[in-house]
């Protein structure tokens, strides 16, 4: 009885928060008319955003299948090369490694294209992350599964690829997801480089009109029209992999 | 069949789990159980027999041959051998027909035809054919160890290593997986078996070997270890648990 009452007045507040939000939303003055010189501007960064995400979820996959695949190896050099990746990615600022990828490492071998750096940065953080989910992904299968693989006579590539990677896949999805996620908004950060995508178009839309709202309001939906398709799609796999019942 | 081990030792770091064991069964030996109280050696010897761990000195001779040290070759080795362990033998994503086939058709080679045959026809022997396209987690535990019973007799094991098969299950579940193990040594195959069940052992085994802290203190058919073992801590702990 408790239970019910709490989870009435919990569901109440917030569908008056999202009340509330929506009514201050769509009670604001806007002056759209003052950003429409700028909606080509605003798409051309979305689908700019939309390349540099999809790009850089491939390459970070599989810089972060790499990475895993070097902690895991065993051997002291891949292994210790690989953490020591990990850790000063995950230590570091993204905003200072697009700095420091562009300006000077980029910038020493003579590579210009900003989109392209843009892409291999975001990769390399994104990766460092995605390593360690799928490390912990690997690491969380019983060791009864490795010994009943060794004791059938896999080798070590067939366990990975037929028994421990198809049960971590299922394991990785969620956290996955998330990750990917955070790259795509974390991808607004290549403004410091001068890439045109979505938030930079937005910030020179604000820039040139005085209109905050009307430049920036696009980029919620902007942004939610790239990271929830990845969340209805890893569910859609989680369900496809799941073999508990 | 015949296994011999001279001085066989296994320590994990500082822990002697097997230390200086030496066997002799002959031919006559169709079926080996080794007993004793838990932690006693009974699973690492049972592993280092059949080739799942290498160990830290001694030799393994089956049938004559010396088991080879490396993890390579002793891989060949397992892949001759069919094992059974306490539980979660299984792998909980595919179906129990894919767990039976996965191993015939990569470490054996099999065409996948031939290895769908062939987990039919055991499963149907086993009274397991219409669970062939559930999960494992859809299977009771008898079920499950039944299953991984074909899965490993699929491929006509040397040796069938079975590690406490039964420890995990209910009573009527480990009558249904017992009454299988003991008709399987009825028709001849080939058994190394660890177990706490003593009536199963003294009725199915021809040898039985008693370990403790990594040691043999006792070996000798099941007629003469259960009714007149020499040791008194082999009689103890014997008359403590047929007791009941």
């Amino acid at each position: 009885m408790a239970r019910i009452v709490l989870n009435t007045i919990l569901s109440l507040l917030l569908a008056a928060a999202f009340v509330l939000i929506f009514w201050v939303l769509i009670s604001h003055h806007y002056r759209w008319e003052a950003l429409a010189p700028y909606r080509g501007n605003l798409v051309a960064g979305w689908l700019t955003t939309l390349g540099i995400s999809l790009a850089a979820m491939a390459l970070s996959v599989l810089i972060g299948a790499l990475l895993t695949a070097g902690q895991l190896s065993g051997s002291l050099i891949p292994a210790g090369l690989s953490r020591a990746f990990v850790e000063i990615i995950r230590g570091t600022p993204l905003l200072t490694q697009i700095l420091i990828g562009y300006y000077l490492v980029a910038n020493a071998i003579g590579w210009d294209d900003r989109i392209g750096v843009g892409i291999v940065i975001l990769s390399c953080f994104s990766g460092a992350y995605l390593s360690e989910i799928f490390r912990a992904g690997i690491e969380s299968i019983p060791a009864s599964q490795w010994l009943s693989a060794k004791a059938i006579g896999l080798d070590g590539g067939q366990t990975y690829r037929l028994v421990i990677i198809p049960q971590a896949l299922r394991r990785v999805l969620p956290p996955a997801a998330g990750q990917f996620a955070n790259l795509i908004k974390d991808s607004s950060l290549l403004f410091v480089i001068s890439v045109h995508e979505f938030t930079m178009q937005a910030r020179e839309a604000n820039a040139n009109s005085y209109a905050t709202f009307e430049a920036y309001l696009p980029l919620v939906l902007g942004y939610f029209l790239l990271t929830f398709p990845i969340s209805l799609w890893s569910r859609a796999l989680e369900r496809r992999f799941a073999y508990e019942h | 069949m015949s296994i011999k081990t001279e001085s066989l030792t296994k320590h994990y770091g500082a822990t002697k789990a097997v230390d200086g064991v030496t066997l002799d069964c002959d031919d006559n030996v169709r079926v080996l159980a080794l007993i004793g109280p838990s932690g006693g050696g009974k699973s690492t010897l049972l592993r280092l027999l059949g080739g799942l761990e290498i160990p830290t000195a001694g030799q393994v001779w089956l049938d004559g041959e010396k088991l080879p040290l490396s993890e390579v070759a002793l891989q060949a080795v397992r892949r001759q051998h069919g094992f059974l362990f306490q539980s979660f033998n299984l792998f909980p994503h595919l179906s129990a027909r894919e767990n039976v086939v996965l191993p015939l058709v990569t470490a054996h080679r099999w065409e996948r035809p031939r290895a769908l045959a062939r987990a039919e026809e055991l499963s149907g022997r086993f009274g397991l054919l219409t669970h062939l396209d559930k999960k494992p987690g859809q299977l009771s535990g008898g079920q499950q160890q039944r299953f991984a019973l074909v899965r490993a007799l699929a491929h006509e094991p040397r040796l069938l290593l079975l590690d406490e098969p039964t420890s995990a299950l209910d009573p009527e579940m480990k009558a249904e997986v017992l009454e299988l193990v003991s008709e399987l040594c009825r028709s001849g195959q080939r058994i190394v078996l660890t177990t706490h069940e003593m009536g199963f052992a003294r009725e199915s085994a021809d040898q039985v070997v008693f370990l403790t802290e990594g040691r043999v203190v006792e070996s000798g058919s099941p007629e003469h270890l259960f009714t007149q073992a020499s040791t008194t801590q082999v009689r103890d702990l014997l008359a403590k648990v047929m007791r009941w």
